[in-house]
């Protein structure tokens, strides 16, 4: 019997992802000193963990118990 | 040694193994104390991980190495050698008047990223015309060198407050003070950089270097 996951778990599962790898994004970019590593932190680890958080976020608040 | 870069990167390795837990298992949100765990993974821990690392990057756009790190700046890395005491900021980088790591910050200290809105539009241009223009020839500055960058440190030095010429006009200090007259571009401590007579000069060997 194979179980579906919720549309919640999925959500989770794709916020989840954009916020790893942002911070994957985070990481790399402190190996190195120069402006393009800060703007990189920024412009594009930011964004990728802002979109997870937000993903959550609007997870938490639509629910979405049904199975997919 | 456990220093704030290293309890940084411990952060960001935590929020990633709990998310990857989340994200292999994500059923254990079914539970209150996976419910606790995706709270604390995907919105606090990052949260907690872009502060600090938005901190270190401040931190280090402050260095000396991250201003040279850009190819176009390579040159006033160099003329901080110059072996010749009348250029102010060789004589300043090698007797320690200013620190080392943030030699090139103490001095300029309203540059692009520390400026106002218009200074950080500027970093962000820089960063363009690094990759993909040609930088200005030369470099100058956009607006008038402030004696502010001086004077933080040199303004209330017995040196400063007693010299013969600072003090030949009764209102020269309070001139200096409100930039009526500038430390740098009058006949009297305009030698800065040079990069273009870098060829001509000898430079000091720092050591260990």
């Amino acid at each position: 019997m194979t179980t579906t996951a919720t549309k919640l778990e999925k959500r989770l599962r794709v916020a989840g992802s954009l916020v790893a790898l942002g911070l994957l994004v985070e990481l790399t970019t402190l190996h190195w000193s120069h402006p393009t590593a800060f703007l990189f932190f920024l412009l594009l680890g930011g964004t990728l963990m802002g979109l997870g958080i937000l993903l959550y976020l609007y997870s938490l608040v639509a629910g979405g118990e049904s199975k997919a | 040694m456990f220093t704030p870069i290293t309890a940084l990167i411990a952060i960001i390795a935590l929020s990633i193994v709990l998310i990857a837990i989340l994200i292999i298992h994500p059923s254990v949100t079914a539970t209150r104390g996976g419910k606790i765990l995706a709270f604390v993974a995907i919105l606090i821990l990052p949260i907690v991980s872009g502060g600090f690392g938005v901190s270190e990057h401040l931190q280090r756009s402050k260095t000396t190495e991250f201003c040279l790190s850009c190819h176009v700046m390579e040159d006033y890395g160099k003329s901080l050698h110059i072996d010749d005491k009348s250029f102010i900021p060789a004589v300043h980088y090698q007797n320690g008047l200013v620190p080392r790591e943030q030699a090139c910050f103490t001095c300029h200290t309203d540059y692009t990223m520390y400026g106002d809105f218009n200074a950080k539009l500027r970093g962000l241009k820089h960063v363009y015309v690094q990759y993909l223009g040609k930088p200005a020839q030369p470099i100058k500055l956009y607006q008038p060198y402030n004696n502010r960058e001086c004077l933080h440190c040199h303004q209330n030095s017995r040196s400063y407050l007693e010299n013969e010429t600072h003090t030949k006009e009764p209102d020269r200090l309070e001139k200096m003070k409100t930039n009526q007259l500038s430390c740098s571009t009058t006949d009297c401590h305009n030698i800065v950089h040079r990069v273009d007579q870098l060829k001509d000069q000898t430079f000091w060997k720092e050591a260990g270097k």
